[in-house]
This record gives structure tokens, C-alpha cells and sequence, in this order.
């Protein structure tokens, strides 16, 4: 395990922002933070980076008994605001002197980060001059800086365009093969195309902890399109190993089965039935089922 | 103390970028020589401004170079102490609003290694354009009026930089209590006033006061010597600057959060 949390939690005046939590974060994995607004994402990651104090709680890094663990994490804000008279090579200077990055390789770092968020061709401009997604990209490139062990964004697609959005999205899949990647989103689609691992947050609490696979495993049942020829009421009813069955006109049915292996039964008590079958469509679960049914607990 | 040298490092930077090294000396320049032309030229200033009947003899009795001197640190004291709040009352809450202090405080900088870094930047900007500003004043001072010995100035000058440095103090603890810059300038300078004219309204009690330093100054250069007052008033000064920086520490270390 990287990093160990326990009972960690904020509490503003009378305000509890986080509940008591505990989690890990295991070593090159990929986690999302999802949650509804307000849920306390931001509050649980800038607990974690460092710049707000928790109320209660530990953190812990593997291999470090000291309590600044700054050096070794790498952070992204929600909305990055920058010293606007620098120009970018400027400020990741500035960033990298500042996390005690050995200067000979500051340099090098520096040209790699730029060019891997690419911002070369503008690194000498004046920050104050760029755009939403080069600043989210400049953010980027600050937290690689000094090659921390975890990277932490806060909602680093939210504020772009579908182009910036799928930039950063493809960033962070290479970025996943070397590093530890912390992100909290509202966006289901982002989570699932990145992360393998989940934690979901509601009201502060922690109601989610575990991998994508399990999430959609234990929360998905298995639903089935169906469609024939004749009307296809009357049938689907007699059934028992189906659980729901929810009509979407008089051809077609969305059927959620309580076991995979039972859809042949399904298909043979239709054609028993004398319906003739046009179309027969397994539905993926999609994460936003799962998270739905999470969220409504 | 590298943490401290890369901060100072950008305070500098950004204090040339901003303008501030060059607009602040040329305004403090502008108010110093004011006074020993103003004082040279009164007269003729008369002459030309007031609906004198003809005949009126003016007879203004020339100042002594100390005396002009003197003038002139009594305007840093009032229209200097207003521009000095106003250029620094926010290198913390710009930061701090902005959330560009979250990219400092996510690497591992403490909260005395970056208030030191404000402190000494602010401090190196205000005290080298108030020295240029009154070196500037001494040099017009020595041509228009009597000479004053270079020895002089220097210890006025000294002394009433014991001032800027309890200023700058001040004004960066108030800094990290409030978070508009308008309230930041305003409580500093009402709290900068207070001294002042507490220390003018019960001399008895307030011998140590800050607010001392002027008169101090004023008296090295008419007196030409260094009391035994001014040294219990420049220590007591450094004390409390000491004092409010290291409570601007605590209450920088006690803030909630560093993001937005």
C-alpha cells in the first residue's frame, strides 16, 4: 500500500464537510473519487495534498514517518490560478526549485514536462495570456514536475472542451502506467474509461470502497433487450427467474435477470410461446447504473 | 533556508514586474524633494498664488538644512506610511484569493520560510526607495540650504527605518487576519495612527512607542547626538516587529485552507 488513510475527517464550525474515513491507495493503481457535488471530494484531496488540515485522521505514506509528505505528492487544484506574470517555463522553475529538484535534472524535467503536456512552443509566454485548458495542462505539467510517487487531480476534465477533455484524459493514461493516479470527477464516462478503482462519496461519507469490476458486478443486474414479432406480453411474466420486467412498447421489453446463466430459459420460453424473436441484446451495465444504485442506498 | 532564497527570489521578480521598484522610489522621490524645493521657493510660490495687494513684503525666515530635513521625514510619516500600507497590503491575500498560494504550499515550504520571504522582500523594497527618496532630499538639501553632514543623515535615516521595519510588520500580521485588501490597508493604517498619536497625547507613558522614531530622528539631526532614548526606542521597535511577525507566522500556520 502507497498511502493509508484512517478516520480521516473535516469538520467546519458546524459544518461536517467528511465524515470519518479510512481507505488505501494501493501502488500504480488508478483510483476515481466520484461523488455528487458538495459530496467533500475537494476536501478529502486537498486533506491529502497537504493544504487543508484535517480535522481528525492520519495519513500515511508507506516508507515515510515523517508528517509532510509533500515532496511526494504531485497536485492538481480545481481551478489552477497560476502567478500570472510568469511564463510558463518560469513557473515550473519556480515549482521545481521549490520541491528540491536537483537542478541539472530541473532543466530536463522541465523540457520533458512541456513537451509532454505540450506547452513547448508557448513556455515563454506569459501565463496570464492562456486558456482554460492550458492552464489545466500547465497544472498538469506542475504536478509531474518532481516525478511524485501520487498524483492527485481535482477534476481535471470538468472545466474543459470535449478536445482539452480528451487530452488530459489520454495524458493520464500514459501517465498510468508509472504512477499512482488519485482523480475525483462527477463525470461516470471519464472514471470508467481511466481508473480500475472506485471511492464514492456521499454527504461526506464514504459510501463506495473497492475496484470498477466489483462496483459493476454487485450493483449491475443482468438486464436483456428484448424484441420479437408478435406482442410480447403475457409471457415474460410467468417467469420467475426474472426480476423486473419493464415494457418499452408492445414488441420490446427490457428484462433484468437475477442469473446470466438463465437466458437461454428466457429465449425458450419465448419461442414456446410461439414469439418470434428479431432482436435479443445483452445491456451493458454502465457505470452510471452502478453508481446510481451506490448513490440511492 | 533555499525555500527561503527561491520565495525571495520571486518576490523580487514580481515586485519588478509589477511595476512596484519603480513606481514606489519615483513617488517617494517626488514627495522628499518636495519639501526643500517647496521650502526654497515659497516665496515666490506666494507671489504667484495669492491676490497679494502690492507692496506686501514677504519675509520668510530660511530653514536651517536640518530643518528641511526634519520636513521631509515628517511627510514620509504621513503620506509615506499611507503609499508604504498601500503598496504591500496585499502580497498576501492577492495570493491567498487567487489560489496561486496553494501551488506554494503544496511543496514542502513552511509558513515561516514564506512570511520571512515577504517580510524581507517588502522590507528590501520600501527601505532602498526611502533611502534613495531622502538621499535624493539630503543632495537638494545641501544646494538650496546649508550643508548637513552626511554622518547626520545616514543616522536619521537609520533610525527612521526602525519604522518601515514595524510597519511592514504590522501590515503583513493584519494581512493574514483579514482577506480584502481594502480592510488590510485600512486597519493597518488606523492601527499605525493610534500609536502615533498615542504617543503624542500621553509622552509619559509611551517613551518606548514606534511613534517615537520620527522625533528621534529629528532630534539626531538637530542635536547632532544618538540619546539614550532612541536606543530604548529603536530596541523596543525591533521587539514588536519581531513580536507581530512572529504572530503572522501563527496565524498563517492556523489557516484553514491554502486553496481558493
Amino acid at each position: 500500500m502507497l498511502v493509508t488513510v484512517k478516520n480521516l475527517s473535516k469538520t467546519y464550525k458546524k459544518h461536517i464537510a467528511v465524515q470519518p474515513m479510512s481507505f488505501s491507495i494501493g501502488k500504480g493503481r488508478c483510483i476515481a473519487l466520484l461523488g455528487p457535488n458538495g459530496a467533500g471530494k475537494t476536501t478529502t484531496l486537498q486533506m491529502l495534498a497537504g493544504l487543508l488540515v484535517p480535522t481528525t485522521g492520519e495519513i500515511e505514506f508507506a516508507g515515510n514517518m515523517d508528517k509532510d509528505h509533500r515532496t511526494q505528492i504531485g497536485f492538481l487544484p480545481q481551478h489552477p490560478s497560476f502567478f500570472n506574470w510568469m511564463s510558463a517555463a518560469e513557473f515550473l522553475q519556480f515549482a521545481g526549485e521549490l520541491s528540491h529538484v536537483p537542478k541539472k535534472q530541473l532543466a530536463r524535467r522541465i523540457e520533458e514536462t512541456l513537451a509532454f503536456v505540450r506547452l513547448e512552443d508557448v513556455k515563454n509566454k506569459k501565463i496570464g495570456g492562456f486558456s482554460g485548458g492550458m492552464k489545466q495542462r500547465l497544472g498538469l505539467a506542475q504536478a509531474l514536475l518532481h516525478e511524485p510517487e501520487l498524483l492527485i487531480l481535482d477534476e481535471p476534465v470538468s472545466a474543459l472542451d470535449p478536445a482539452g477533455r480528451r487530452d488530459i484524459l489520454e495524458l493520464m493514461k500514459q501517465l498510468k502506467s508509472h504512477m499512482t493516479i488519485l482523480f475525483s470527477t462527477h463525470i461516470l464516462h471519464d472514471a470508467e474509461q481511466v481508473c480500475e478503482d472506485i471511492l464514492m462519496l456521499k454527504d461526506g461519507n464514504l459510501i463506495w470502497n473497492g475496484t470498477l469490476a466489483e462496483l459493476k458486478q454487485e450493483n449491475g443486474a443482468l438486464a436483456i433487450k428484448l424484441q420479437t414479432k408478435e406482442p410480447i406480453e403475457g409471457v415474460l411474466e410467468q417467469l420467475d427467474i426474472i426480476e423486473e420486467v419493464e415494457y418499452v412498447d408492445v414488441f420490446t421489453a427490457k428484462v433484468l435477470m437475477r442469473n446470466l446463466a438463465d437466458s437461454n430459459e428466457l429465449v425458450q420460453t419465448l419461442l414456446q410461446h410461439g414469439r418470434t424473436l428479431i432482436h435479443f441484446e445483452w445491456l451493458q451495465d454502465s457505470l452510471e447504473d452502478a453508481y446510481m444504485k451506490v448513490m440511492g442506498k | 533556508m533555499r525555500n527561503f532564497i527561491i520565495l525571495f527570489r520571486k518576490e523580487m521578480k514580481e515586485g519588478a514586474r509589477s511595476g512596484k521598484w519603480v513606481w514606489l522610489p519615483i513617488v517617494l522621490m517626488v514627495i522628499g524633494i518636495s519639501q526643500p524645493l517647496t521650502n526654497f521657493y515659497m516665496p515666490q510660490i506666494l507671489e504667484m498664488a495669492g491676490n497679494l495687494p502690492e507692496g506686501a513684503v514677504i519675509e520668510i525666515p530660511m530653514p536651517s538644512g536640518e530643518e528641511v530635513l526634519i520636513g521631509t521625514l515628517s511627510q514620509y510619516g504621513t503620506i509615506g506610511t499611507l503609499l508604504f500600507v498601500l503598496a504591500m497590503m496585499n502580497v498576501i491575500s492577492h495570493e491567498r484569493q487567487t489560489g496561486a498560494l496553494a501551488f506554494v504550499m503544496m511543496r514542502p515550504v513552511s509558513a515561516f520560510q514564506y512570511m520571512a520571504s515577504k517580510y524581507v522582500a517588502q522590507l528590501c523594497i520600501l527601505l532602498i526607495s526611502l533611502a534613495a527618496s531622502y538621499i535624493l532630499t539630503w543632495y537638494y538639501t545641501n544646494i538650496l540650504f546649508d550643508h548637513v553632514a552626511w554622518t547626520l543623515m545616514l543616522a536619521s535615516l537609520a533610525v527612521y527605518s526602525l519604522w518601515i521595519v514595524f510597519l511592514v510588520a504590522v501590515t503583513l500580521f493584519v494581512g493574514t487576519l483579514l482577506r480584502s485588501s481594502g480592510g488590510i490597508a485600512g486597519v493597518s493604517v488606523v492601527f499605525l495612527s493610534v500609536i502615533s498619536l498615542l504617543t503624542t497625547l500621553l509622552p509619559k507613558y509611551m517613551e518606548w512607542s514606534p511613534g517615537n522614531l520620527r522625533a528621534e530622528a529629528s532630534n539626531i539631526l538637530l542635536e547632532g547626538e544618538w540619546g539614550s532614548s532612541a536606543t530604548l526606542v529603536s530596541l523596543s521597535t525591533l521587539a514588536l516587529s519581531v513580536l507581530f511577525f512572529g504572530l503572522a507566522v501563527y496565524m498563517f500556520k492556523k489557516f484553514e485552507r491554502f486553496g481558493e
